[in-house]
């Protein structure tokens, strides 16, 4: 090695290290600093948001008289109040024209919100609305509560479960639209108002507004007509079972109806077994639906409403497990293994006589190119359980009305207002039918669907006319999620437990015992005292048949 | 000789890409690591970072935690099951495409495909394989049991829902150890073969003495990769059974899943990473050192 390079070394070296080190450091502390104001931002955010808080409780203990509305050809009041109050915006600058509202949504609703976009861009061209697009439900959810960590602002409108809604208030996303609800009036009360209780249950928590409702997706009991009302199976029904074969009451009942045709091994068009009866079972998410459906009839209470302990391991929770593992025989095995999805296509296919699911599975069943009970479908109130009340056999009826789609607008969007004015444009009577008629995945929720001449003609020609009628009554003894926070948890404990009892893995009395146990855990980690007080605002707002049981019973007063 | 650069030259050279790593990779791991220490989940309305400190209760509940306990021992089953069956597997089709015959290419071509597959992709197709009236049922064992076949449920029973996961993992990770130790066995110099055959070894010796620990250390690379990569099985689980029924087929995957997605229990989930990555890391630190540096 020659000594020249080594002498250079030495010269030059430590002016360079000098230099390289300054401009490391620099970089270095650049990003520090940058960490730090990234990190302290976030604390800025909180404290406005507070402010705001204030501001709203001091808006709403005013009475507020709805702004009156001019109106514009061809639109009702709810939408016009919706387009008026937009364009007023604009006009004051507080949106800019030519500003996009950005809904994150699932794939499933985008031939609706496409359409509800339609409608907007007609009279409100000056606010763009554009679709954030999510593959499946917990893609929505993820995301939702990653927004709410980062508050980035992504995303102005979301629409979500109504289980979800308790989760999404806690973690600060969903803002508290009292004030818009209140100013521009969205007809939550009056003949066209969605119908209650679910208009209350799906948008409330803890007494203040954080939704509107986008859908409804109640449960009905889908049967077949061919198959109850005919003259030699009614013959038969009432040999064996002395009484007359028909649309069933009661759980009992749905019992002997599916014993009685999955005996007769029956075939569908395309070779499949017909059983007699399919109710979710299944153990993705839900297999809680049908066990809290008999549970509620029987009066059973899922939590105390003074200690918020659970109450599912009791007599209630005992029985609904007794129906279900009377009924599991008459069921497809696949009930308890297969996809939810699985229920529509053996039903739409013929192979099961008794079922209950969303809406869409009627809109399936009439509409399907493959469905093979396109004119035998029928659809009825869910089946009850008769309790004896004030010494009075009374039977108690309720729909589990699971999920159900609601818009909240983002506590971190930059138009709030305009994005609370967007949901109630798409959610109003006209054009919330128009939105609903466009797809599968909302469904009806307003009364004047159902009653007014010219909307229920709309109505009939998407669902039927049976369908219709029987929805309306189901709708109104509907119930609602989980809408407490922690809502997917506590669905999904009792899932996984109802589908272990029906598979044979775990009994009900060891199930009922670890559902109370893991619940018990979800209200602790949240603390009582938070989870009692939308406990008790959530019960409230059931239907009045379950609170006539539960006050039987002495659960609530 | 040329000059080597200066230290600083390569610092200064290689801080993008640390700063790069760090962000990515150690910072979110140290936030993971501070979690798990912490009570926090996004639905307390609260910052991480303003979250109550309770030291090591997250680990403690896990310990205590009989869904924890049993979806890791289950899927440690399913690790000593499916890595050793792919091992067998592979080194057999290895061993038989040895030889030379007209359209080898063609064939180790097609048997390494299944790799290049989304596994979700796969546990949908088997999935729908293991239905009643599937293909598995309704033609291979339909054979053999007749109608009975059909009215097997294989996603009812927690074993044969394990074993349909098994199958559809199998299937799919056989060619990787088959791709590993094809081409272990194809280096194998022929010369010593040739050597041992002339001295009138049968070929099980041939194999036993000279290919298998001539190959040795490749194997114990193919499986300590396909064990780590086993212990992480989720898609089949997610898709085939969802975990079910009950919890009977729930991996530790999809148990960390739900914790941090579904219940949003942030803080417990993190703890539970934190365990399984200690015991993935203490156990690969004992194989390598058993299998790797004390030989």
């Amino acid at each position: 090695m020659s000594p020249e390079p080594e002498k250079k070394k030495e010269t030059f070296d430590p002016e360079r290290r000098k230099f390289l080190v300054t401009i490391g450091s620099t970089v270095i502390a650049l990003g520090i600093g940058y960490a730090l104001g990234y990190l302290t931002k976030p604390a800025e955010v909180i404290e406005k948001y507070t402010t705001v808080t204030e501001t709203v409780t001091k808006t709403v203990t005013a009475p507020i008289t709805p702004t009156p509305t001019p109106t514009i050809p061809g639109l009702s009041n709810v939408a016009a109040r919706a387009v008026l109050g937009a364009k007023e915006l604009v006009e004051k600058g507080i949106v800019p024209k030519g500003a996009t509202l950005r809904i994150l949504h699932v794939a499933g609703s985008k031939a609706q919100l496409e359409k509800a976009i339609e409608l907007w861009n007609k009279y409100v061209p000056e606010i763009k609305v554009e679709l954030v697009t999510m593959g499946t439900e917990p893609d929505v959810y993820t995301k939702a509560m990653s927004e709410a960590v980062t508050k980035t602002g992504a995303y102005d409108i979301i629409t979500i479960f109504s289980t979800w809604l308790g989760d999404l208030v806690e973690a600060g996303l969903a803002k508290d639209i009292t004030e818009y609800f209140t100013k521009y009036d969205p007809e939550y009360v009056g003949p066209c108002a969605p119908i209650e209780p679910l208009g209350s249950y799906t948008t409330l928590y803890k007494g203040r507004r954080y939704a509107l409702t986008l859908d409804s997706d109640v449960f009905t009991l889908t049967y077949r007509k061919d198959l109850l009302n005919d003259p030699r199976y009614k013959e038969e029904f009432r040999a064996s079972y002395g009484y007359e074969l028909k649309v069933p009451d009661t759980w009992e009942q749905v019992i002997d109806i599916a014993e009685f045709f999955t005996e007769k091994r029956l075939t569908s068009p395309r070779g499949g077994r017909v059983w007699g009866a399919y109710f979710y079972a299944e153990p993705a998410f839900a297999a809680y639906i049908s066990w809290t459906n008999i549970f509620l009839e029987a009066g059973g209470i899922l939590f105390d409403l003074n200690t918020m302990d659970p109450k599912v391991d009791s007599p209630e929770g005992r029985y609904a497990f007794d129906i279900l593992l009377k009924l599991k025989p008459y069921m497809p095995p696949e009930a308890i293994s297969a996809a939810w999805a699985d229920l529509y296509d053996k039903y739409i296919h013929g192979e099961s006589v008794l079922t209950a699911a969303w809406p869409s599975l009627t809109k399936m069943a009439i509409s399907s190119p493959d469905s093979v009970v396109k004119e035998v479908t029928g659809t009825a109130l869910m089946p009850g359980v008769e309790l004896e009340i004030g010494g009075v056999k009374t039977l108690i009826r309720a729909s589990p009305n699971p999920v159900n789609w609601v818009g909240i607008v983002s506590n971190y969007g930059k138009y709030p207002e305009a994005s609370y004015l967007f949901l109630q444009f798409m959610t109003a009577p006209d054009t919330g039918l128009e939105v609903i008629l466009a797809g599968v995945i909302l469904d009806l929720f307003r009364e004047c669907w159902f009653t007014d001449p010219e909307y229920k003609a709309k109505s009939i020609e998407g669902y039927g006319r049976e369908f219709v009628e029987a929805y309306l009554e189901s709708i109104k003894i509907s119930y609602p999620d989980f809408i407490i926070r922690g809502g997917p948890e506590y669905a999904s404990k009792l899932t996984t437990a109802v589908n272990a009892v029906l598979a044979g893995t775990l009994d009900p009395e060891t199930a009922l015992s670890n559902v109370a146990s893991d619940w018990d855990s979800i209200t602790k980690k949240y603390g009582v005292d938070a989870q009692l007080e939308a406990w008790r605002a959530l019960a409230q707002l059931f239907p009045e048949d379950i609170k006539k049981a539960w006050r039987a019973k002495g659960y609530m007063r | 000789m040329p000059e080597r650069p200066p230290r600083s030259i390569k610092i200064l050279a290689t801080l993008p890409l640390n700063i790069l790593l760090n962000g990515v990779l150690i910072v979110p791991f140290a936030i993971m690591i501070y979690l798990a220490f912490v009570k926090w989940s996004p639905l307390m309305g609260i910052n991480w970072w303003e979250a109550p400190f309770i030291a090591i209760s997250n680990f403690q509940r896990a310990l205590s935690d009989s869904r924890f306990i049993s979806a890791l021992s289950r899927t440690a089953l399913f690790v000593s099951v499916v890595v050793p069956l792919e091992f067998i597997l592979g080194l057999v089709v290895a061993y038989i495409l040895q030889s030379e015959f007209i359209g080898k290419k063609y064939l180790v071509a097609l048997l390494i495909y299944p790799l290049m597959l989304p596994p979700v992709v796969v546990a949908t197709v088997f999935y729908l394989f293991f239905q009643p009236y599937g293909p598995v049922n309704n033609i291979f064992l339909y054979y053999i049991m007749g109608k009975r076949a059909l009215d097997i449920y294989w996603f009812l029973d927690p074993t044969l829902a394990l074993v349909t996961i098994i199958i559809a993992d199998v299937w799919q990770w056989t060619p990787f150890m088959f791709l590993i130790l094809y081409s272990g066995l194809s280096a194998v110099p022929k010369r010593l073969v040739e050597a041992a055959e002339v001295l009138g070894a049968s070929k099980w010796r041939i194999f036993w003495t000279i290919r298998l620990p001539l190959i040795k250390p490749l194997i114990l690379i193919a499986l300590v990769l396909r064990s780590l990569e086993a212990l992480k099985v989720f898609d089949y689980v997610y898709v085939m059974t969802g975990g079910g029924p009950g919890t009977a087929t729930e991996s530790i995957s999809l148990y960390i899943y739900r914790l941090a997605i579904l219940y949003q229990d942030i803080s417990y989930a993190a703890a539970v990473s934190i365990i399984v990555l200690l015991i993935i890391m203490i156990i690969s630190r004992v194989a390598i050192y058993f299998f790797i540096e004390k030989r």
